[in-house]
């Protein structure tokens, strides 16, 4: 909370993700012995680290929160959703896919997703928006889609991680990362973008609204963060784009949510050298994952001087390749020990892993990690 | 090449480099009406996209922007391709294009796509994320004489040998070339692995492409 109160530098906390490295080796039966049996949550108390995103849905939709409090959506009264499983041939390419279908009065939009190899996670392989009829019943779905805060989650995550972290939630992407990455793909997006402009900027006007209920849901509830989990990445919103959607977008995202009293974060993942620059402009109080060398593109100094010293906080900034082989434990303490120098003094660190521990990790790596952190804090803060 | 030739060549350059899709269209009818070949106009258009190539790689352009440049060029083409009788597709042979196993990127793969298709390939394309097998089966099928893969990610590139491997075991090796390109391909790379062609932009890669039919 300290660090996003920005108040006098205090100890760095070292809050990794390691949802997906305990998904994928569990699956596969990979784990370490000693952790056989355990629940996620025990894995982080036995690694000495903050919990994060423990539940966040559940591999086969449990509940959640650690952080991560979901809304529940209601969709219109006469919209018609409609999942199932497929397992077989798309287009050429086998694997698990979820076929989800949307069913309007003003006609029908469909999505195919494709599992990934472990099963954990999933992509689009056909997306929901594909021309003017499937963009016109997403119309409809946004304008008649309702949220509301889930208290019975956030009570149960209350007793069990209350003590421990400060309640954080998501909410949707930015209208154009979400029509890039999540229902349009990029190069449908850009192509409409560029020809179809007025209808273009009429759906991101009814993402936005969007955006805003789920802002306003979370109004009057304890939740003291929202993150955006954008995946900015330069090739998926190029500077020129960031600029003439991103900017204004935020500045209107962030209003809501700061009049809301929500301070308000996104996930900038990917390479975002020519984008952090702009930061100042967002009006956003802080990023997470932003990557720096040798995985992603910034130095430390960099980010220093587009987040720090803007006055806005960083959550992660170990690059995840250190917590595998490919790289010595004496590179992961030495970067270890850089971040925390660089950054870690100024009071708007939380330290975490730049994406996410990767599921071939040396878990014990990360262990290593928070008793650095622990010898620093004891150094620099008594 | 006289002045007013070339002035209109360099319209049709500046309005892919600018997205200007009107502007292409108009540049390419002028530049027939003046008298250049099609194939002059196809040729000046991969010239753009190998500036615009260059803009990305200094971080003036990115992705969104190689997007739209191809979009541009691929309108420019449209308007040629009723001038396009006397280069009928197909006439150079089948080729067929895949992006690997594991990979979704295609703007790369588009591009070369277009540029066979103009230069008068018949072309498979067989989209992004394709496995080895299915690659050497659609080449087997079309009777194609050359495989184009296009990787952008690093984690994919170990697919590209795999298709020469499938090519072998299939027996197809000696009859069908090999030509990668991509982002995270190197000519070093290419070597390594045994394939038969390397190129950094399409349009190299198509003039690869054509100089093996000569040979044949």
């Amino acid at each position: 909370m300290a660090v996003l109160e920005s108040k006098e530098p205090q100890r760095v906390v070292w809050w990794p993700r390691i949802r997906h490295w305990y998904d994928v080796n569990n699956c596969a039966n990979t784990l370490p012995k000693r952790y056989g049996g355990l629940y996620l949550d025990e894995v982080y108390k036995d690694l000495d680290a903050t919990p994060r995103e423990v539940w966040i849905g559940g591999l086969f939709g449990g509940g959640e929160y650690a952080g991560e409090i979901a809304l529940a959506t209601r969709e219109g009264s006469d919209v018609e959703v409609w999942v199932k499983p497929a397992k077989g041939l798309y287009n050429g390419t086998s694997g698990d896919f979820t076929v989800t279908r949307y069913v309007t009065p003003v006609g029908e939009m469909r999505q195919v997703a494709r599992r990934t190899e472990e099963g954990t996670s999933s992509y689009p392989v056909e997306h929901f928006l594909k021309d003017q009829e499937s963009i016109g019943v997403y119309k409809y779905v946004l304008e008649h889609r309702e949220y509301e805060f889930d208290w019975q989650r956030y009570r149960w995550g209350e007793k069990r991680y209350g003590d421990q972290i400060y309640p954080k939630a998501a909410i949707e992407r930015e209208p154009i990362l979400r029509l890039v990455i999540g229902m349009m793909g990029l190069n449908r997006t850009v192509i409409w973008l560029w020809k179809h402009p007025q209808e273009m900027e009429g759906l991101m006007e009814l993402m936005l609204q969007d955006l805003e209920k789920q802002i306003e849901a979370y109004a009057g509830t304890p939740v003291v963060e929202l993150c955006m989990p954008s995946n900015t990445h330069e090739s998926l919103c190029s500077p020129s784009q960031f600029r003439k959607y991103m900017i204004p977008h935020l500045q209107r995202i962030a209003d809501k949510a700061h009049a809301t009293g929500k301070y308000l974060s996104s996930h900038w993942d990917g390479f975002v050298k020519s984008l952090l620059p702009l930061l100042k402009e967002t009006e956003l109080d802080g990023l997470e994952c932003v990557t720096p060398k040798p995985q992603g593109d910034l130095t430390l100094e960099e980010m220093k001087k587009y987040i720090i010293d803007e006055g806005k906080f960083l959550r992660d900034g170990m690059p995840a390749v250190l917590f595998t082989k490919h790289h010595t434990v004496k590179e992961l303490e030495t970067f270890t020990r850089q971040i925390l120098d660089t950054l870690g003094g100024s009071g708007r660190l939380q330290l975490g892993v730049s994406d996410m521990v990767p599921a071939n990790a040396d878990i014990e790596r990360v262990r290593l990690v928070g008793k650095i952190i622990e010898e620093w804090n004891e150094g620099r803060f008594g | 090449m006289t002045e007013k030739p070339e002035r209109v060549l360099e319209k049709i350059r500046n309005s892919i480099l600018n997205f200007d899709v009107e502007g292409v269209k108009s540049a390419s009818l002028e530049a027939m009406s003046a008298g250049i070949t099609a194939g002059r106009i196809i040729e000046a258009m991969g010239e753009a996209m190998g500036l615009v190539g260059k803009k990305y790689e200094a971080g003036e352009y990115f992705v969104p922007e190689l997007i739209m440049a191809g979009e541009t060029m691929k309108e420019g083409l449209g308007v040629l391709k009723p001038y396009m009788g006397d280069e009928p597709q197909g006439t150079l042979g089948t080729a067929v294009v895949a992006t690997v196993l594991g990979d979704l990127h295609d703007i790369g793969k588009n591009i070369f796509i277009t540029l066979l298709n103009a230069a008068g390939f018949k072309v498979v394309d067989l989209g992004v994320d394709v496995p080895a097998g299915k690659i050497v089966d659609a080449a087997r099928i079309s009777d194609a004489a050359i495989i184009g893969l296009s990787a952008l990610l690093t984690t994919n590139l170990d697919q590209i040998p795999l298709v020469i491997e499938e090519l072998e075991r299939a027996g197809l090796r000696k009859k069908v070339k090999v030509i990668v390109g991509g982002a995270t391909v190197t000519e070093a790379f290419a070597k390594e692995i045994g394939v038969d062609g390397y190129a950094k932009e399409a349009v190299t890669g198509v003039e690869i492409c054509k100089k093996w039919v000569k040979q044949s």
